[in-house]
């Protein structure tokens, strides 16, 4: 049962900042309300004011230019992303990665905000913006700040937002010549959330031959979407083949902290780490040397 | 020979299908009376324990509130749906002074809203003392074990035995022997309408309930016993019911506590069962411990065979005592095994009951004997249709002291099935097509709840328009039971569907019929509403002979709306008027026939049996364990098809369902708390997982159904496990017999296999 | 806790309603509305049975608030038949026995119409994952993805 609360609505960011300032302590943002509206019902979350963020204007904009790369508004609704003609040209994995989450009624109410915020470790985008190099622009009533996606993780559920924080935007830079960036889910239903996942961008050095720049980041596999970086240092100066991939996949299921739950058993989660890592570092490499 | 039909076997649209496509069909979940309260119960948050007392006052001050009853407040009946064993009624609903399972109910309240109940669930103090609980099995077989019910040692709740022909010498006779053990897994029925009733009571002591039900006679009876009313003092009213699969035949919590909470309050009461408790506290497929050996010739014929199983019974018997004989019994099936022996025990664990479930025992025993199957015609190196083609049941074969098989298509569909396989070629790496043969009753025989009354009735009404009221007690949970009634109806009078009335779901309006349950209707309702009809056209045949003067009233025929002499077609009448004057002519009364249906001298299970083979094609990834359906294939034989829209989507629905029991629905449990109830956790396939499929039919004639007619419908869920197992033995060479079928059970037995032939 | 005023347009039919925040949009569509063709199957945005249309998109009613539809325009099953004429949707569930028990049979429809208004002809594997997000335990949804492939393919254009 939802517990009664008093709705607010802001039209502004201002607006927004105001309210959260004034009802600290007492308040839920709710953006989609596709995770949130879940925990209300279970009672889990019960506040006394729901801030009500989905209509602030400019806040669902995606906006591209080559010198600051990519920045998504953080109401800005899963299927906005995937319909986005800058994205499919630029960011094409992220096009790979939206039709993959969830169900389209889910995509097109839920927010990439809200999916951040709600900081699941199953969740996709993540791990997918981690491995593009992502930053969020947050706000409170004070102050704005900017922090690497990585570090807004901080565990289970647990982000780097405070009391009266708005998360206002994603920005990704423009990636480096030659680079690609690829994503997988492994689940058994398609679409629901992954048993694990990994995300890869991979960058090489001009001629297209060795690694310049690697990112290997887990979904699902540890508390937070986890960079697995030992096996990133292995790929950097190095050449393509099988072995390496075989050690690369390796070091990243050693890497990985997963839990066991009724989807997998630890060891099978490190399996599909391992399963996947190699995978996806080969396919990142493989449209990285195509990439211009 | 084949007649020619003008409405059967003809694709007809669902009767109800309009009111479906609009939203119009009101369901139970839809049903709101003026007045109304809203109903929520407490359940237990313990696997088992004394209940020593429960303290409401806090709840009934609660604004809004209406009442709170517990078990204090009922009569105490101990009820269970095997009517004919006392000792087999041991579910009281709401339970007096012990739980036995997580999500058993303690109390419900009648509120003014859902909130309100919902609120003063948590203002009931329950004081319990905890008891030791027992979960598997297995386990609770044991001595010593604790005790869930005191008339039960050891938790045995039923045993059954079926034995046949001279076993030992069978198995000395064998060149070959195999033995496995399997454990077959629960699962959810998951009707995407969950339980859920309304119940009104007013002064004058009548009582109407609207619910969501396979058996509206069922849940009259079962209510008149722990409500102390007269059966006819209660009104059961079912017009759409959003899904059964055998959850939907039994007393349950939402009718006992809204019926119970409207008799105190003379006020209409409402509860749905939220999508969680209809996951932790509705009943679900019995999950099995199998062990399996079998005595074989070199050439592959079918010496001997004995099973062993043990079923996880939950709390209660439900309809658990059906499920361990039928799992018994079509371990055999669809073969002749010359002797077989057959131990099957059912223990009460502190589980949620398990019960019935499309299939009633039947997948579970065709996972474990198809699979098996194939591993033995591996050793042998016989091709896996050809063991099946040796050893089949034929029509006339008699299952010693059990069933009579009078249809049987098994080895046509065997014919049909292996010009599939053969047509998909050579398959690519990791792929591989597994099949699995399968048969099902057509409704069952023994009287278990002791029912006074013919199994199925129909009523026939003819108006002066000629209009045809249907009045039938079947239910229609979305199998199309409806239209197949209408059709058979329709068929038989000689007019079209459309000139069918049809009236059902209201134990106020309809004659006695069991319900929607082992696959039961086509055969036992269709053959009660095909005699109602044949009776009412007789009555319109006397006036006919009246003024076609025919030699004989057997040379008339009514076929299309068209009176006619069958031997010249041309010559006749049109029906409506021969209806008209007919009726004129019986003093202004319109034409009223009866019919009705009970099986007998038809063997120990059921009259008549489908028969089926199924291949599933899939693919396996070898990293990963990951399974995909590519294709599933089946050639059922379901005797004349009186719909082939409805026989089609049966066939789609079943694959669906016992693909998912295959390899990814699963009840996992914590100490009798099941981990998933809910759909994000619990994995049902989707649209995006469904394999092509392909139906290639077969058709029979079976001489104790209506036109020929039996099952198609619980039947095609039984062979889609075993088939699955047996594509992915092809795929990978391991055979996995713990059910369900998931990418970590693959990957771990192909370790195992790549450790050993590294060794 | 206050009521709030919501404007609301369900199948063009303006609404000012004064409800709890709280209260979910196939509350205010079944219990407010009477509008009961939307279901609910699940109540934690899994199952879909509870679709409907928001502003020309798909989302699932039990997982929106309904003071976030403050001037939305919302359209339900109970919308996509003129009187008694059915739309092609509607004509090709019946012909391919689209539906069984049918709970599922109005979200599955109003996914499908959403798909179909933004993609005309979509492809086999388009039409899976449009109606992804709708559960159907009863028709294994071959049946339904037939459906919406012979309105795709345009057979029932005359016939509207
Ligand atoms: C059935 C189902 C399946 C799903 N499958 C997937 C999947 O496969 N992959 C996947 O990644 N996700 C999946 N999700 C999650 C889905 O992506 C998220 O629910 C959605 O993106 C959340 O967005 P929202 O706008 O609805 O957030 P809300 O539910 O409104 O909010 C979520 C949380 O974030 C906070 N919040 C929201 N916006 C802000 C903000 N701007 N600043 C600060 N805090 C904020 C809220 O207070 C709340 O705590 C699934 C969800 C459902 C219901
Ligand atoms: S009821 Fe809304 S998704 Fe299930
Ligand atoms: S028709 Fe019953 S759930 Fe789809």
């Amino acid at each position: 049962m939802i517990r009664d609360f008093n709705y607010l609505r802001a039209s502004t960011v201002k607006e927004a900042l105001d309210l959260l300032e004034q009802h600290k302590d007492d308040y839920k943002i709710i953006c989609g309300g596709q995770s949130l509206l879940i925990l209300m019902r279970q009672g889990l979350v019960a506040p006394e004011y729901l801030i009500d963020i989905k209509n602030i204007k400019g806040l669902n904009t995606i906006n591209f230019d080559r010198k600051n790369g990519l920045r998504i508004g953080a109401t800005t609704t899963h299927r906005a992303v995937e319909k986005s003609p800058l994205i499919k040209k630029h960011y094409s994995v992220l096009l790979d990665m939206e039709e993959n989450l969830a169900s389209i009624q889910t995509r097109n109410w839920g927010t990439v905000g809200g999916n951040l915020a709600h900081g699941d470790p199953a969740g996709d985008p993540g791990p997918v913006f981690i491995a593009l190099n992502a930053a969020v622009k947050m706000a409170n009533k004070e102050r704005e700040r900017t922090l690497p996606l990585e570090e807004f993780f901080i565990d289970y559920f647990e982000t780097a937002l405070e009391e009266g924080e708005l998360l206002l935007e994603v920005q990704m830079p423009i990636p480096p010549p030659k680079t690609a960036t690829v994503y997988e889910k492994f689940n058994i239903i398609k679409n629901e959330l992954g048993i694990v996942s990994v995300a890869a961008s991979i960058t090489l050095d001009e001629n297209g031959l060795s690694c310049k720049d690697a990112r290997v980041v887990l979904g699902a596999a540890a508390p937070t979407p986890k960079r697995a970086k030992k096996a990133e240092q292995m790929l950097v100066g190095q050449t393509l083949d099988e072995k390496l991939l075989d050690k690369v996949s390796e070091k990243a299921s050693q890497e990985a902290d997963p839990i066991a739950d009724i989807h997998a058993t630890e060891a099978y989660r490190r399996s599909m780490v391992k399963a996947l890592a190699g995978k996806m570092v080969k396919k990142a490499w493989e449209q990285a040397k195509t990439s211009a | 020979m084949k007649k020619k039909y003008t409405v059967i076997d003809t694709p007809v649209h669902n009767i109800d299908g309009i009111a479906k496509v609009t939203g119009r069909a009101k369901y139970t979940f839809d049903v709101t009376l003026p007045n109304m309260l809203h109903g929520k119960i407490l359940r237990s948050p313990h696997p088992h324990a004394k209940i020593l007392n429960i303290d409401t006052s806090k709840a009934e001050a609660l604004n809004g509130v209406k009442a709170v009853v517990t078990g204090k407040d009922t009569l105490g009946v101990k009820q269970g749906i095997w009517r004919r064993y006392k000792e087999l009624c041991d579910e009281e609903i709401l339970a007096r002074s012990k739980v036995r399972y997580i999500g058993e109910p303690v109390a419900a309240v009648a509120a003014v809203d859902e909130d309100t109940a919902e609120e003063a669930l948590d203002l009931i103090e329950v004081e319990y003392e905890l008891l030791q609980g027992v979960f598997e099995p297995l386990e609770a077989i044991k001595e010593g074990a604790p005790q869930l019910h005191e008339h039960a040692e050891r938790n045995i709740n039923v045993t059954r035995h079926i034995e046949w022909g001279d076993v030992e010498k069978g198995f000395k006779k064998a060149d070959y022997v195999r033995e496995d053990w399997f454990r077959c897994s629960s699962q959810a029925h998951v009707c995407m309408e969950t339980h859920g009733a309304v119940a009104s009571f007013i002064p004058e002591g009548k009582l109407t309930v609207w619910t969501s039900t396979q058996s509206h006679y069922y849940i009259q009876v079962l209510l008149a016993g722990v409500l102390d009313l007269k059966e006819n003092d209660i009104r059961v009213i079912s017009r759409y019911t959003g899904g059964g699969f055998g959850s939907k035949f039994e007393l349950d919590s939402a009718q006992f506590c809204s019926s119970l909470l409207s008799m105190k309050l003379c006020k209409p009461v409402k509860i749905i069962l939220t999508r969680e408790e209809e996951f932790m506290a509705t009943k679900r497929r019995t999950p099995m411990f199998y062990y399996v050996r079998a005595g074989v010739k070199k050439d592959g014929t079918f010496l001997a065979k004995e099973a062993r199983v043990f079923t996880e019974g939950g709390a209660y018997t439900a309809m658990g005592a059906t499920a361990l004989y039928l799992t018994g019994f079509f371990q055999t099936f669809p073969y002749v095994w010359p002797s077989y022996r057959y131990d099957g025990y059912r223990v009460y664990t502190n589980t949620a009951p398990t019960s019935a479930m499309r299939g009633f025992g039947a997948p579970q025993a065709t996972f474990t004997a198809e699979t098996q199957i194939d591993l033995i015609a591996d050793e042998l190196g016989i091709d896996p249709i050809e063991i099946r083609r040796k050893n089949g049941m034929y029509p006339g074969y008699e299952v010693p002291g059990q069933a009579y098989i009078q249809s049987c298509g098994l080895s046509q569909c065997l014919d049909k099935i292996e010009d599939w396989v053969k047509s998909r070629g050579k398959l690519p790496p990791n792929r591989g097509i597994g099949i699995a043969a399968y048969g099902f009753m057509s409704g069952g025989i023994f009287n278990w709840f002791d029912t006074p009354y013919a199994f199925s009735s129909a009523l026939v009404q003819v108006n002066i328009d000629g209009k045809v009221d249907l009045y039938i007690g079947s239910q229609d949970m979305g199998q199309g039971s409806n239209t197949t009634m209408a059709m058979i109806c329709a068929e038989e009078l000689g007019v079209h569907v459309e000139d069918i009335r049809l009236h059902m779901g209201d134990t106020d309006k309809c004659p006695v019929d069991l319900g929607a349950w082992g696959s039961r209707e086509t055969l036992m309702q269709g053959n009660a509403v095909k005699r109602a009809a044949a009776e009412a056209k007789r009555q319109i045949m006397e006036f006919a002979v009246a003024k076609m003067a025919p030699n004989i009233v057997y040379d008339l025929d009514i076929k299309d709306r068209w009176v006619h002499l069958i031997a010249r077609p041309e010559r006749g009448l049109s029906y409506y008027d021969v209806v008209k004057e007919a009726i004129r002519g019986k003093d202004g009364q319109p034409i009223i026939a009866r019919g009705h249906y009970t099986p007998h001298r038809k063997g120990m299970i059921s009259p008549a049996y489908s028969f089926g083979v199924q291949a599933v094609e899939a693919e396996v990834e070898p990293e990963t364990g990951k399974i995909t359906l590519k294709h599933c294939a089946t050639a059922h034989d379901c005797g004349q098809v009186i719909n082939p829209l409805g026989v089609k989507g049966q066939l789609e629905g079943a694959i669906a369902m016992a693909a998912g029991y295959g390899f990814t629905e699963d009840l996992p449990m914590d100490e009798g708390k099941i981990l998933n109830p809910n759909l994000v956790d619990y994995k049902l396939l989707r649209a995006t997982e469904m394999p092509e499929t392909e139906v290639v039919e077969v058709e029979t004639y079976e001489p104790e159904g209506p036109f020929g007619a039996k099952e198609a419908g619980e039947g095609l869920t039984n062979p889609t496990a075993g088939a699955l197992s047996n594509a992915v033995y092809h795929a990978t060479g391991v055979s996995i017999k713990d059910l369900p079928i998931t990418p970590e059970k693959v990957l771990e037995a192909l370790r195992e296999k790549n450790e050993k032939k590294e060794k | 806790m206050k009521k709030t005023l919501l404007n609301i347009t369900v199948n063009d039919e303006t609404f000012e309603l004064y409800i709890k925040p709280k209260k979910l949009l196939v509350e205010v569509l079944r219990d407010e509305l009477g509008l009961t063709g939307t279901k609910r199957g699940c109540n934690t945005g899994a199952c879909g049975a509870c679709t409907v249309l928001l502003n020309g998109v798909t989302v699932k009613s039990c997982s929106v608030l309904a003071v976030q539809a403050e001037g939305a325009e919302v359209t339900t099953v109970e919308h996509l038949a003129d009187g008694a004429k059915l739309s092609a949707l509607q004509l090709s569930f019946l012909d391919q026995g689209a539906y069984q028990c049918g709970f599922c049979t109005s979200g599955m429809l109003m996914s499908a119409t959403a798909l179909l208004n933004e993609e005309p002809k979509p492809t086999r594997e388009d039409i899976k994952e449009g109606i992804h997000g709708n559960i159907c335990r009863c028709t294994g949804y071959n049946s339904i993805i037939r459906a919406i492939e012979a309105v795709a393919e345009g057979k029932y254009r005359e016939k509207r």
